[in-house]
C-alpha cells in the first residue's frame, strides 16, 4: 500500500440462501484489526460516514481495515430468500448475515464491530448464534443507539393495545402496496420542510444541524417502504436479553443519547447492567442519530476499543 | 473486367505491383460505404473499388464486438431503405445481427467482389496534372478518378492521457477493440467512461465479474429502452403486407423527428424528456448519494441521450461502485482516483469513444495544394453540404462533418448523402466534366447555414462539453436541424457552388477555367 492513498474494493457477499451483500472494504488486508459497521432500521452504510471519515488516517497509515454494508434488503444488498415472503425475516437473520460477511471478508485476524440501532441488535444476534466468534474473533464491540429487546409497544394504554392490534394488517397492507406508499412518499422529499422536520422531532437532538438532519433524511428516503415494513414486526420480536453471554468476555462500549425517542436511554441502561464490564455513555442534546450527531464520541469509543483489540491479539 | 477483378480483391497483390486505375475509390465499407457501393452498382457501375482495413465488411459494426454492443435506434429505422428486413429478432437490434444484415447486404447487391480487405488508406493525394487521386493502402496503390470517404466517425478509437496507463499489467482493452478471448469473469474491472458504449458494456459485465468500478467525468441523461423480441407474428406481416415495415419504419421516424423540435428548435419541449430521464433514474436508484451522482447538471439532448433499462441496476449492484473523484493515475495493478482512494484492478475497460471532431482520415488526404485536410480544418470542419471541400476536387465526405445525429438513424442521413453524391457523379458525366469542385464561397455560406441553424440549440447552450462540439466549440459534426431538410438540401447536386472541368479542357487550376 502506498502512502496517501486507501485501498478500497467493493464486495458482493454471497449469503447462503443467496442474498448479496453490499460491502466496502477500505484498507489493506494486512492490517492488524478490521473494524465492522453495521447500520440501522432503513438506512444503509453511509450512515456510518462521519465516524468512518474520522478513521480515515488510521486506515490510510494501514493500521486499520473498515468495513461497511449495507444490511440485507437495505442499500445495495439484496433480499435473497425474502425476495417474495418477508414473513421469517427476524433480525437473528442479519446476525447470519453479518457472520457470513466475517466468514468471507474476514476469516483471520481480530475484529471490532459497530452498531448503530438495529445494527446493535444484528451483532446481538450473532453473539447469542455463534458466540465462539466472541471469544476468539472479536475483541470489542460497539453498540449505539440500540436496545436487547423489548420494543414493541407494552400494550398498557389504550393508543399502544390499538397499535398493537392494528401493525400486522398495516404491515402486511404497506408490503402489498409498497408502490402505492412509494408514489406518495416521493410527494413529499427530503428537501421539503415538513419532511426534515419530521426526522428532526423524531430522530434527532437539539444540537443537529440542518446537514445533519438531511444528510439522514436522503438515506432513509432512498430505503424502500418495504424494508420498513418488512423489518418493522422483526424489531418488535427482537429480545437478546438474556443471550447477551457471548458479549459479556469482550470490551464493549454502549452509547446513547439522551433524547432518544426510537430506542430511548432505558435501552442501553439495560445493556449496561446485562453488561457490567460495559461502558455507558450517555450524549446530552442528542438524538437516535447519535452517529450522525456525535462522530467524534464514538471514533472515540471504537478507537479505544481497537487499540484494546489489537493490544489484545499482541498479547495472546 | 470481372476476372481482373476477383484476382485483385485476394488484396495480396504486392504493394509495389501496378497501380491499379479505378473509377471511384471508396474508403470503408461500413452502412456508408456499402450504400455508396450499392448506388453505384444500382445504375451499372461496376468500376469502383472498397478500400478496406479490416478483413470483413461493416464498419464500426465489425468492430464494436464489446458484450452488450447494440444500436440506440430501432432497426426498423436502422436499416437500408432499400433493403428493409423483416426478420429483425428484437425491435433494438444487437451488434451481431446488425453485422449479420450488412454481411448480407454486401452479398444480396454482390458488392464483395468490389472489395479490397487490408487496405488501410496510407495517405491519398490528389495529382492535379492527371487529374486523378492517387491513394496508396497496405493491399497496393489505386489511381481513381473519384475518392469517396466513407471512413465514418466512430472508426477510430480515442485513449485517455492518463497517468502510468502504460504501467498498467494487467489488461487494457478499448470497448471498439474488445478482446472476446479475455475472461473477465472473477476480475475486479475499473470502467472508464459512461457514454454509449459504456452504458451497454457495463450491465453485460457486472454480473460476471468480481467487482466492477464505473469511472464517470460527467453523467448521461438516460431513457427507458423500449426493446422486446419482435412477434413472429409481426415478422410475417412485415413480409407478406405490402408497405407495412415501412410504414412503420415512417412511424418511428417522425416520432423520433419530433426531438428536434426540443433539441434544436424549443428547448422547452426537451422538459417532458428530461423529466421521463428523472424518474427512470428515481425508480431505477434508492441510493441518494448514487442518483446525485448520476444526474447530470446539463439540459438533456446537449449530450448524447442515452437508453437503457439495465445501466443504473448494474451501478447500483452489490459489486459495483461509481467513481466520480476523478482518475490521478493508474498503477501496475490498481488505479487511484483523485480523492487518493486506490482500487486494486486486473482489467481496464477503456470507454472512451472516437476520434469524432478530428476524423483521423483527414491527415490522410492531401488536396490540390499539397495540404492534408485536417490542416485545412485546423480552424474547424468546413464542407459544402457536408460532403465536399474546397481544394480537395472529386473528392466526396459521408460521414464526415454536420451530418451527425443523435436522436435518429444515422442511415437516413448515409443515404441522403449518397443521393447527394450519386447526383454529382451521375452530374459529370452529363457534362463530361472530368473535375468538379466545389467553391470557398459555397463553404462559407453552409458554414454560416450550420452555425445559424445551431444558435439556440441545446447543443451550444445546453451547458456541456460534448463530442458534438470542436475544440474552438463549434458544432462541426451534427445535423442541427430536422433530417428531412437535410435530404432537401442534398436531394441535387448544387451545380452552381461547383466548378467543372471539361475532360477536353487543358491541365490548368479550376479557377482558371472557369
Amino acid at each position: 500500500m502506498s502512502a496517501g492513498t486507501v485501498l478500497r474494493r467493493v464486495a458482493a457477499v454471497r449469503t447462503g440462501d443467496g442474498a448479496l451483500i453490499h460491502a466496502v472494504v477500505d484498507g489493506s488486508d494486512d492490517a492488524p484489526v478490521t473494524l465492522v459497521l453495521a447500520h440501522g432500521w432503513t438506512l444503509a452504510q453511509a450512515s456510518w460516514d462521519d465516524v468512518a471519515h474520522l478513521l480515515t488516517p488510521k486506515v490510510a497509515a494501514g493500521e486499520l481495515r473498515l468495513i461497511r454494508y449495507d444490511q440485507r434488503g437495505h442499500g445495495r444488498s439484496t433480499w435473497g430468500r425474502y425476495a417474495d415472503d418477508v414473513a421469517e425475516l427476524s433480525i437473528d437473520q442479519l446476525g447470519a448475515d453479518l457472520g457470513a460477511l466475517l466468514d468471507q471478508l474476514v476469516p483471520t485476524g481480530p475484529v471490532v464491530l459497530g452498531g448503530h440501532s438495529m445494527g446493535g441488535m444484528t451483532i446481538m444476534c450473532l453473539a447469542a448464534a455463534r458466540p465462539e466468534l466472541f471469544t476468539d474473533r472479536v475483541g470489542g464491540v460497539a453498540l449505539v443507539s440500540t436496545s436487547a429487546g423489548d420494543l414493541a409497544p407494552s400494550g398498557e394504554k389504550l393508543a399502544e393495545r390499538l397499535q398493537l392490534k392494528l401493525a400486522p394488517g398495516l404491515v402486511t397492507a404497506a408490503i402489498g402496496g409498497a408502490r402505492l406508499v412509494e408514489r406518495f412518499r416521493q410527494l413529499v422529499p427530503p428537501s421539503h420542510p415538513r419532511h426534515r422536520k419530521i426526522v428532526r422531532e423524531l430522530l434527532y437532538g437539539a444540537d443537529a444541524t440542518d446537514e445533519m438532519v438531511i444528510a439522514g433524511a436522503e438515506i432513509m428516503h432512498a430505503s424502500t417502504v418495504r424494508a420498513f415494513a418488512a423489518f418493522y414486526p422483526a424489531l418488535g420480536q427482537h429480545d437478546k436479553r438474556t443471550e447477551l453471554k457471548a458479549l459479556s468476555g469482550v470490551p464493549v462500549e454502549v452509547l446513547v443519547g439522551d433524547s432518544d425517542k426510537l430506542t430511548p436511554q432505558r435501552h442501553s441502561r439495560q445493556l449496561a447492567e446485562a453488561l457490567p464490564d460495559a461502558a455507558l455513555h450517555v450524549a446530552d442534546r442528542t438524538g437516535h442519530m447519535l452517529i450522525q450527531e456525535r462522530p467524534r464520541l464514538v471514533a472515540d469509543a471504537i478507537e479505544r476499543l481497537l487499540t484494546a483489540a489489537t493490544a489484545g491479539r499482541a498479547a495472546a | 473486367m470481372t476476372s481482373t477483378l476477383e484476382t485483385q480483391t485476394t488484396a495480396t497483390r504486392e504493394p509495389s505491383g501496378a497501380v491499379r486505375e479505378v473509377g471511384v475509390a471508396i474508403i470503408g465499407s461500413g452502412f456508408a460505404g456499402l450504400c455508396m457501393a450499392i448506388a453505384l452498382k444500382r445504375r451499372g457501375e461496376t468500376d469502383f473499388v472498397l478500400l478496406e482495413r479490416a478483413q470483413d465488411v461493416g464498419g464500426t459494426w465489425r468492430d464494436n464486438t464489446y458484450p452488450g454492443a447494440a444500436c440506440d435506434v430501432q432497426s426498423n429505422l436502422y436499416s437500408f431503405s432499400f433493403a428493409l428486413n423483416p426478420d429483425w429478432g428484437r425491435s433494438y437490434s444487437e451488434q451481431p445481427e446488425i453485422q449479420a444484415y450488412l454481411q448480407r447486404v454486401a452479398e444480396e447487391f454482390d458488392v464483395r467482389r468490389h472489395c479490397v480487405f487490408g487496405a488501410e488508406v496510407a495517405g491519398a493525394r490528389w495529382d492535379d496534372e492527371a487529374r486523378r487521386w492517387l491513394v496508396s493502402t497496405a493491399a497496393g496503390d489505386f489511381r481513381a478518378r473519384i475518392l469517396v470517404s466513407a471512413a465514418g466517425a466512430l472508426a477510430d478509437p480515442t485513449y485517455p492521457d492518463i497517468p502510468g496507463l502504460d504501467t498498467f499489467a494487467g489488461t487494457v482493452m478499448h470497448s471498439a477493440r474488445w478482446d472476446a478471448e479475455h475472461d473477465l469473469s472473477g476480475e475486479k474491472v475499473a470502467v472508464i467512461g459512461t457514454g454509449a458504449s459504456a452504458i451497454q458494456v457495463v450491465p453485460a459485465i457486472q454480473p460476471i465479474v468480481e467487482s466492477i468500478a464505473v469511472y464517470q467525468r460527467t453523467p448521461a441523461w438516460v431513457v427507458p429502452r423500449t426493446d422486446h423480441p419482435v412477434k413472429p407474428l409481426m415478422q410475417r406481416l412485415y413480409r407478406r403486407v405490402p408497405g407495412f415495415q415501412k410504414a412503420v419504419r415512417g412511424g418511428l421516424y417522425l416520432f423520433r423527428e419530433f426531438l428536434v423540435i426540443g433539441l434544436a428548435k424549443r428547448r422547452r419541449f426537451l422538459k417532458p424528456v428530461g423529466k421521463l430521464a428523472k424518474a427512470h433514474l428515481e425508480r431505477q436508484v434508492r441510493d441518494p448519494k448514487l442518483r446525485k451522482a448520476l444526474t447530470p447538471d446539463y439540459t438533456i439532448g446537449c449530450k448524447r441521450i442515452l437508453i437503457s433499462n439495465d445501466y443504473f441496476p448494474a451501478v447500483a449492484a452489490p459489486n459495483a461502485e461509481l467513481v466520480t473523484a476523478g482518475i490521478a493515475e493508474v498503477r501496475p495493478h490498481s488505479v487511484v482516483s483523485k480523492d487518493g482512494v486506490e482500487r486494486p484492478t486486473d482489467t481496464i475497460v477503456l470507454a472512451t469513444g472516437f476520434h469524432v471532431t478530428d476524423l483521423p482520415i483527414a491527415e490522410k488526404i492531401r488536396g490540390r495544394d499539397g495540404r492534408s485536410l485536417a490542416e485545412v480544418w485546423e480552424e474547424g470542419m468546413v464542407s459544402n453540404r457536408s460532403a465536399t471541400v474546397a481544394g480537395f476536387p472529386n473528392m466526396f465526405l459521408l460521414v464526415g462533418p454536420n451530418v451527425g445525429v443523435g436522436h435518429t438513424s444515422m442511415v437516413y442521413m448515409i443515404e441522403s448523402q449518397v443521393n447527394y453524391v450519386d447526383d454529382a457523379l451521375r452530374t459529370m458525366d452529363a457534362e463530361a466534366l472530368e473535375v468538379l469542385e466545389t467553391t470557398r464561397e459555397a463553404q462559407e455560406a453552409y458554414r454560416a447555414l450550420i452555425a445559424e441553424k445551431s444558435k439556440g440549440t441545446v447543443w451550444l447552450g445546453g451547458g456541456c462539453a460534448s463530442w458534438y462540439l470542436d475544440k474552438h466549440g463549434h458544432n462541426t459534426t451534427l445535423w442541427p436541424d430536422f433530417t428531412f431538410r437535410f435530404r432537401k438540401l442534398t436531394r441535387k447536386l448544387d451545380r452552381e457552388n461547383y466548378v467543372g472541368v471539361p475532360a477536353a479542357a487543358p491541365a490548368t487550376t479550376p479557377e482558371v477555367a472557369a
